[in-house]
């Protein structure tokens, strides 16, 4: 993958977990219930790890 | 946050004051996140004067999760007036109008239910040196939160974090160095200064 798409994703993830951080912190589930966040946060983990091992396999 | 979605003339009143006419549709342009700085209280906020006219727009702001409203802001939209006015009169985009360094000021974010429930009925406004200038709420504006999500939507991709200016109403005007910026929102309360750095380099 192209590594500047790669941190691109990287970043994305991130920012996606800090917002997902802010509303569980909040307990903020108006939106977004909370099955649909707790499911959110294993897909961008997963996402994340493997995001980071292709980085770190470069 | 991957950008900075805005949206003009969704105040018709603020599309008068600016001698234009009132559009079916709100227009959509995009600042990039190297123009946004978040507000610290008592922040001083260096703009570049040298480039004419500063006027203040101030805007309810939504952060975006999914689609969703997920926090809330106000904003100052900073647009360089003049450079505006000559980018319209040659029939040019004005985007360089719009997006200079510290020309998306947005208060800390706070999540929606920090506010009321009907929370697009929440004033806000916008002091300068003590004196109110603008005062309104999202539900006086011509497209409202959930119209607003959906327009955007069918031009641009929204990326989860992307922030949304909803437009201003009535009572822009210009800054000048050293005005004290005080911006209210719910439960939002920000004052900052706009300064000069005292030379052109900006």
């Amino acid at each position: 993958m192209d590594s500047k798409k790669l941190s691109h994703d990287i970043m994305n993830s991130l920012e996606r977990l800090r917002i997902m951080h802010d509303l569980i912190k909040s307990q903020n589930f108006s939106a977004i219930p909370k099955d649909e966040m707790v499911n959110d946060l294993a897909e961008e983990m997963k996402r994340l790890e493997k995001n980071f091992e292709i980085l770190l396999n470069q | 946050m991957d950008k900075i979605i805005c949206l003009g003339k969704n105040y018709t009143e603020h599309s008068a004051e600016m001698n234009e006419k009132q559009t079916d549709k709100p227009v959509l342009f995009i600042k990039p996140p190297s123009c946004f700085v978040e507000i610290k209280d008592n922040a001083r906020i260096v703009l570049p004067w040298h480039r004419g006219l500063i006027h203040y727009e101030a805007e309810v702001v939504l952060k975006l999760y999914k689609k969703n409203v997920i926090g809330l802001g106000l904003g100052l939209d900073l647009t360089l007036r003049d450079v505006q006015k000559k980018c319209k009169e040659n029939g040019h985009p004005w985007e360089i109008a719009k997006s200079f360094k510290n020309s998306a000021i947005v208060t800390p974010i706070k999540g929606t239910r920090d506010f009321e429930k009907d929370w697009q009925r929440a004033v806000f406004r916008l002091k300068v040196n003590g004196e109110l200038k603008q005062e309104a709420s999202l539900s006086q504006a011509v497209m409202k939160a959930d119209e607003i999500i959906h327009y955007i939507d069918e031009h641009f991709p929204i990326n989860d974090g992307d922030l949304v200016f909803t437009g201003t109403p009535q009572g822009v005007g210009p800054l000048k160095p050293n005005d004290i910026i005080e911006m209210e929102y719910g439960p939002i309360k920000n004052t900052f200064t706009v300064v000069d750095s005292g030379f052109n380099g900006f």
